[in-house]
């Protein structure tokens, strides 16, 4: 049961992924990419990874599509709306033949080596304590990664002064 | 010896406080000192690395191993100080030191915007140096890859935002080329850490393994590639680096390349140099970058682009020196490091000094400005002297180190190479020199002033150091030996 | 061909993919969005190597980090992307023409 969960969601992932490339529309793509993090949530959640999972699914389907939908609605273009002059069809058209030859050179690549990665006993430990305790320098990075955010934002949003 | 060590922890933690009092003072009077306590802070760090370097020799200590949050003990994950650290930390104190003099004078409105964005730049590069753990580099990694990106479209020019978008996108590929090598070794290992990915990861027979360790070195050379500019990842550095203003130019070219960058291929040398495989990509990817960045430097026009160009080939000789695979390579590396960020200084403060009083940077509209700017012209003959590996200047000795080093670990033919290309730099050099500096004075430069104070000043202030570093050389040398590094 | 090299293929399969997007379009955001698949497949990367080397929860915290970072890129340019279309009136790539050389 829990295989099939895995397969199905990989294909959800791999087929939304292709097609937010694909699509013309970019409200449509910002959608595409929403079930795609849902889909690798449902993976993650499966796999027994929950932390992980939960964050996924809140900032990535969630935070990550309302940027994209705000910075779409903020620049709405109103000549080139139905992206024709982007021709994007034709252009990513060859996206499906380019993966599947990727996939089938892959394949033989790997049948060619006998690839066999043994999957190794799970080590029983608690999530918080590996992330507060052995984590550190990762913790004390993310808090200036926040930092550098939050003045990126106030300078890129920042009004340009009346020439007075 | 313990309250020296303290200051290791301030070069992590007083970027943060200048970054606080900067944004909760009122504006008027961060406006008006903040740049002054940047420069302070600069000048700090030069001032505590230097004097950490000889204590850690006089003493005998290799390392000092810390924790951010529970100074007492040591866990997983830590920040630990080499010299080679307290070296690059010298290097980047200097290289901001310079970025601010010259934000002094062309930076008019944006004075606590950049203030903001070089903290938390010199803190990425502090806590990039220091780390001990893959993935805690690349964390700081992304702190610097983000601030190069907002200071070069800071002031929302049309060629700004170009720049900075099109940095941003060839980045991105190298962060997910990186990302995926360290995925690659972590499936093997269980972690991380520099001490843990050890020889068991590469006297492996079986073939899957091979494959995927040998993917994923590739991988996180492509990654660390294209942060440091090397061929052929090289598109975004000419954009980025000409768009920027002069005084975030210097940054990006003077040291973020090179920490962003080359640091990182040092680290992968360290921990997979005995592959074979590794030593051979860094000759190929250093001796083409060095020659195809010095052939596309002889093409172009504006000042700051052949600057850029210049970097590149630079990178290569870097990357070329770091193939020998020795300590000595490594040491010529960090001595090209220190004379290619104090060259590159000095040509952007020209650029700055030109720009601020001239108003173009074009090289086929200048000419002939060795009359009306004698300081600057002086001091671009000196740096392009010292480019060229002309004795006594501090290039001439980074260069005769790297082709020892390379002699010496039996690849002559390389060496040989490396001489050759060094040829080339002098090339476009000539050119920019003869062009802009001497010959007929330009129409329209008769009432062309001297540089400006602060640039004056740092223009000044590098050559000195040039000049000195050149001649203080071998007493260096004499020193690390006695210290047995080399 | 079992579950793992199923989720690796898929990986790079889906690198290739957001490769793919950002060097072939012409639509400023939909760069953007290649750049989001990528990171995607580098996290898909993590699960699967924390679940053959069975240390789940430190692929877990490296997870966690790099979805905070993925969330402070995709900020800063859709800003840029956001003032070069106020400079252009458009969000199309054919107008960054002007570095050129």
């Amino acid at each position: 049961m829990e295989n099939i969960i895995i397969y199905v969601s990989l294909a959800a992932l791999l087929v939304c992924g292709v097609l937010a490339v694909m699509l013309r529309s970019i409200i449509k793509d910002a959608i595409c990419l929403a079930a795609a993090s849902a889909a690798l949530a449902i993976i993650m959640y499966t796999l027994g990874a929950p932390w992980a999972a939960l964050f996924e699914v809140s900032v990535c389907a969630g935070l990550i599509t309302v940027i994209f939908i705000s910075g779409i609605s903020l620049s709405h273009d109103t000549k080139a709306e139905v992206r024709r002059e982007y021709d994007d069809k034709r252009r990513m058209g060859v996206l499906p033949v380019v993966l599947v030859v990727a996939g089938i050179v892959m394949i033989g690549a790997g049948a060619a080596i006998h690839f066999e990665m043994p999957v190794a006993q799970r080590l029983v430990q608690d999530f918080r304590e590996v992330f507060w305790n052995s984590r550190q320098a990762d913790i004390w990075g993310q808090i200036i990664v926040m930092l550098t955010g939050g003045t990126a934002i106030s300078v890129l949003i920042k009004e340009e002064k009346k020439k007075s | 010896m313990n309250m020296l060590n303290l200051t290791v922890h301030a070069m992590l933690a007083l970027p943060l406080v200048v970054l606080a009092a900067n944004n909760l003072l009122a504006k008027q009077t961060a406006r008006k000192i903040a740049l002054y306590v940047c420069a302070a802070v600069a000048f700090f760090q030069i001032a505590s690395s230097v004097t950490l370097f000889v204590m850690y020799t006089r003493y005998g200590i290799t390392h000092y191993d810390f924790n951010i949050f529970d100074p007492g003990q040591v866990s997983a994950d830590y920040f630990s100080v080499n010299r080679l650290d307290l070296f690059l930390m010298v290097c980047i104190g200097i290289v901001v030191f310079v970025s601010v003099m010259l934000a002094l004078e062309t930076i008019k409105d944006h004075k606590r915007s950049y203030v903001n964005l070089l903290m938390c730049l010199l803190l990425g590069m502090n806590g990039m140096v220091m780390a001990t753990d893959l993935f805690s580099l690349y964390v700081f990694l992304e702190i610097v890859g983000i601030t190069s990106f907002v200071m070069i479209a800071m002031f929302r020019s049309k060629v700004g935002l170009e720049g900075s978008f099109k940095y941003l996108v060839v980045s991105s590929l190298g962060i997910v080329l990186l990302l995926s090598g360290l995925a690659l070794i972590f499936m093997q290992t269980g972690t991380l850490d520099f001490k843990a990915i050890g020889e068991s990861l590469l006297d492996t027979q079986d073939s899957s393994r091979r494959a995927l360790t040998y993917s994923a070195v590739v991988l996180m050379i492509s990654g660390f590639a294209v942060k440091a500019g090397a061929v052929p990842f090289h598109s975004w550095l000419p954009d980025a680096h000409q768009s920027a203003d002069t005084a975030v130019s210097v940054l990006l070219s003077g040291i973020v390349i090179k920490i962003a960058g080359i640091y990182g291929l040092i680290v992968v040398l360290d921990l997979f140099g005995s592959l074979e495989a590794v030593r051979i990509i860094y000759q190929v990817i250093g001796l083409v970058s060095t020659i195809t960045g010095a052939v596309l430097a002889a093409r172009q026009h504006h000042f700051k682009r052949i600057a850029a160009y210049s970097s590149v080939s630079q990178m290569g000789y870097i990357i070329l020196a770091l193939s020998s695979g020795t300590t000595l390579g490594v040491v010529g590396a960090a001595a090209h490091i220190f004379s290619h960020a104090i060259f590159k200084s000095t040509l952007f403060s020209n650029a700055a000094a030109i720009h601020e009083e001239v108003g173009v940077l074009d090289v086929t509209k200048l000419g002939g400005l060795e009359k009306k700017m004698p300081i600057t012209a002086f001091s671009s003959v000196i740096a392009f002297l010292s480019t060229a590996g002309v004795p006594p200047f501090c290039g001439f000795w980074s260069k005769l180190l790297i082709v020892i080093a390379l002699w010496k670990s039996g690849d002559t033919v390389w060496a040989g190479a490396a001489l050759a290309a060094s040829i080339f730099t002098a090339v476009y050099f000539l050119r920019l020199q003869r062009k802009v500096f001497f010959g007929k004075l330009a129409d329209g430069m008769q009432d062309v002033r001297e540089a400006k104070n602060s640039i004056g000043f740092i223009e000044a202030a590098l050559t000195a150091v040039t000049v000195g570093a050149g001649l203080l050389f071998p007493f260096a040398l004499q020193y690390l030996q006695t210290a047995g590094i080399i | 061909m079992n579950m793992e090299f199923a989720f690796l293929l898929a990986g790079v399969l889906l690198i290739l993919a957001g490769c793919f997007c950002l060097i072939r379009t012409y639509h400023l955001l939909k760069i953007i969005i290649g750049m989001e698949l990528s990171m995607k497949a580098v996290t898909l990367l993590f699960v699967i190597a924390g679940r053959i080397n069975g240390n789940m929860e430190l692929s877990q915290a490296f997870i966690i980090t790099i979805i905070v970072i993925e969330v402070v890129i995709t900020l800063v340019a859709s800003g840029v992307a956001l003032d070069l279309y106020k400079k252009y009136g458009n969000l199309d790539v054919r107008n960054l023409r002007n570095l050129r050389g």
